[in-house]
């Protein structure tokens, strides 16, 4: 083993004497035109020729001895690796003003994108739908099964199919407005039987107490005769009262 | 150069792509045609909500029904602000993460006078099921005359229990029944409960005390 360590310093000297000999005052040199590109005033040790092209550096002896300013001692191979690394990471960590704007607003946007798609609330409880899992065969189909965790409260809030009902033969528009569609007229039109001239709709609403009023005509407020009514405080009018759920 | 320019083309993109999320955002939490008075009046309104992280919707549809109904702007105005207020204390009750149906249901259920306690209570009894229907049910008994006091324990006590939505349902459908029939509501509630309560699963109170010891005040 201690032959073989000097065999390779031996070789490695060996090496060393074939590179050009390393004027005194090189490195002084380099230090102070690194220096001098630090602030400014000359151009840059990693000075490259082209904006986006990779750093130049001088790849041969020859071009080390043309080329005094940044000095022959540096350039060996593994030097000029590191050197254009070095070179690279600088570059690619400074952010311009444009692109830090971009990855801003690309991180605000971000951020309401989840923000919108996560659900408001979160529950740790749920109850997990699990269809069986494998295939099966019997009936050659071949249909692979997944489980699905929902919450129970959505499970419990999950819409249900109301249908509103009112008879106005002599109507030419109805619709139903209420807070489970932001009371807006447009949204919920019923449609009119032509046999028994009754209008109906069918309604996705969510399990709880809303109230409700007919539109007739586009105007004409009418409550429905088959629901319990109340009395709105706070705009002085009566309103259709129903507690949707499964029962 | 070449950097400079993507640079820009970045931040252009990242500007478009905020821009068609504001509008997604505004469109799916403010609804269409409010005109702009009431918009300017209830403006400040929602900004506050907005802040305190409660659903929009329920003021916005408030505002909406006021202006259907050709209501002043100032009373509309005002609507909304008590819905909101509401709103809020029912988030501070119903919390840590109550849902936009339970907002909406314990901002009804206050309306009528539910007290801020049986709502908390509530969400202890209720663990994590949804508390939309049983403070539907709850609101329109005391709406159909049932004291605020005797309702509120009743319902707390259900939950208690185990019930669940349909439970609800049932013993609301059956009040109603028997008022239209002439009997009082709150003596129509005792009967009723008579007939729903061996049927529930009889859970341990949050107490520790087992259900059958009876209904007990919220606190």
């Amino acid at each position: 083993m201690r032959e073989e360590r000097d065999e390779m310093l031996d070789r490695i000297v060996e090496e060393l004497k074939t590179l050009p000999a390393v004027p005194p005052d090189a490195t002084a040199r380099v230090l102070a035109r690194v220096d001098a590109a630090r602030r400014g005033e000359g151009p840059s040790a990693y000075a490259s020729q082209d904006d986006d092209d990779v750093i130049f550096f001088p790849t041969s002896t020859e071009e080390m001895r043309a080329s005094p300013a940044v000095g022959q001692s540096v350039h060996t191979p593994a030097s000029k690796g590191e050197s254009r690394t070095a070179g690279r990471f600088r570059r690619r960590f400074v952010v311009s003003l444009p692109a830090a704007i971009g990855y801003a607003v690309a991180a605000t946007l971000a951020g309401f994108l989840i923000r919108g798609a996560l659900p408001r609330q979160t529950t740790t409880d749920t109850i997990t739908a699990a269809s069986p899992s494998g295939t099966n065969d019997t009936l050659g189909a071949r249909a692979t099964l997944t489980r699905v965790a929902v919450s129970r409260r959505d499970l419990q809030e999950a819409p249900v199919t109301v249908q509103f009902v009112l008879d106005a033969r002599r109507a030419k528009s109805v619709a139903v407005v209420g807070d489970f569609n932001s009371w807006d007229g447009s949204k919920t039109p019923l449609q009119r039987d032509s046999a028994t001239g009754v209008w109906s709709a069918l309604v996705d609403v969510h399990p709880g107490r809303h109230v409700y009023a007919f539109l007739v005509d586009g105007s004409i407020w009418t409550l429905d005769p088959n629901a319990p009514r109340t009395k709105d405080a706070d705009y002085g009018t009566d309103q259709s009262v129903m507690i949707v759920g499964v029962p | 150069m070449r950097t400079v320019r993507h640079s820009w083309r970045l931040a252009g993109l990242g500007i478009v792509l905020l821009s068609l999320g504001a509008v997604g955002t505004a469109s799916a939490q403010q609804p269409a045609a409010l005109d702009s008075a009431t918009l300017a009046a209830i403006a400040p309104i929602v900004a506050q909500a907005r802040s305190a992280r409660l659903p929009l919707d329920p003021l916005y549809a408030r505002a909406r029904e006021g202006q259907l109904r050709k209501v002043p702007v100032p009373t509309i105005e005002a609507a909304v602000r008590a819905l909101a207020e509401r709103m809020q204390t029912a988030n501070e009750a119903l919390a840590p993460n109550p849902s936009e149906q339970e907002l909406r249901a314990a901002a009804d259920a206050i309306k009528v006078g539910i007290p801020v306690e049986t709502l908390r209570a509530m969400r202890k009894a209720g663990k994590d099921g949804s508390l939309a229907v049983p403070l539907g049910v709850l609101t329109q008994l005391v709406a159909r005359g049932v004291p605020v006091e005797k309702a509120s324990m009743q319902i707390v006590d259900l939950l208690q229990r185990g019930a669940v939505p349909r439970n609800f349902i049932a013993l609301e459908e059956s009040v109603r029944q028997d008022v239209l029939a002439g009997r009082r509501p709150d003596e129509s509630l005792d009967l009723r409960l008579k007939g729903i309560i061996p049927n529930l699963p009889q859970q341990a109170t949050a107490d520790g005390l087992t259900a059958t010891s009876g209904p007990k005040r919220p606190r």
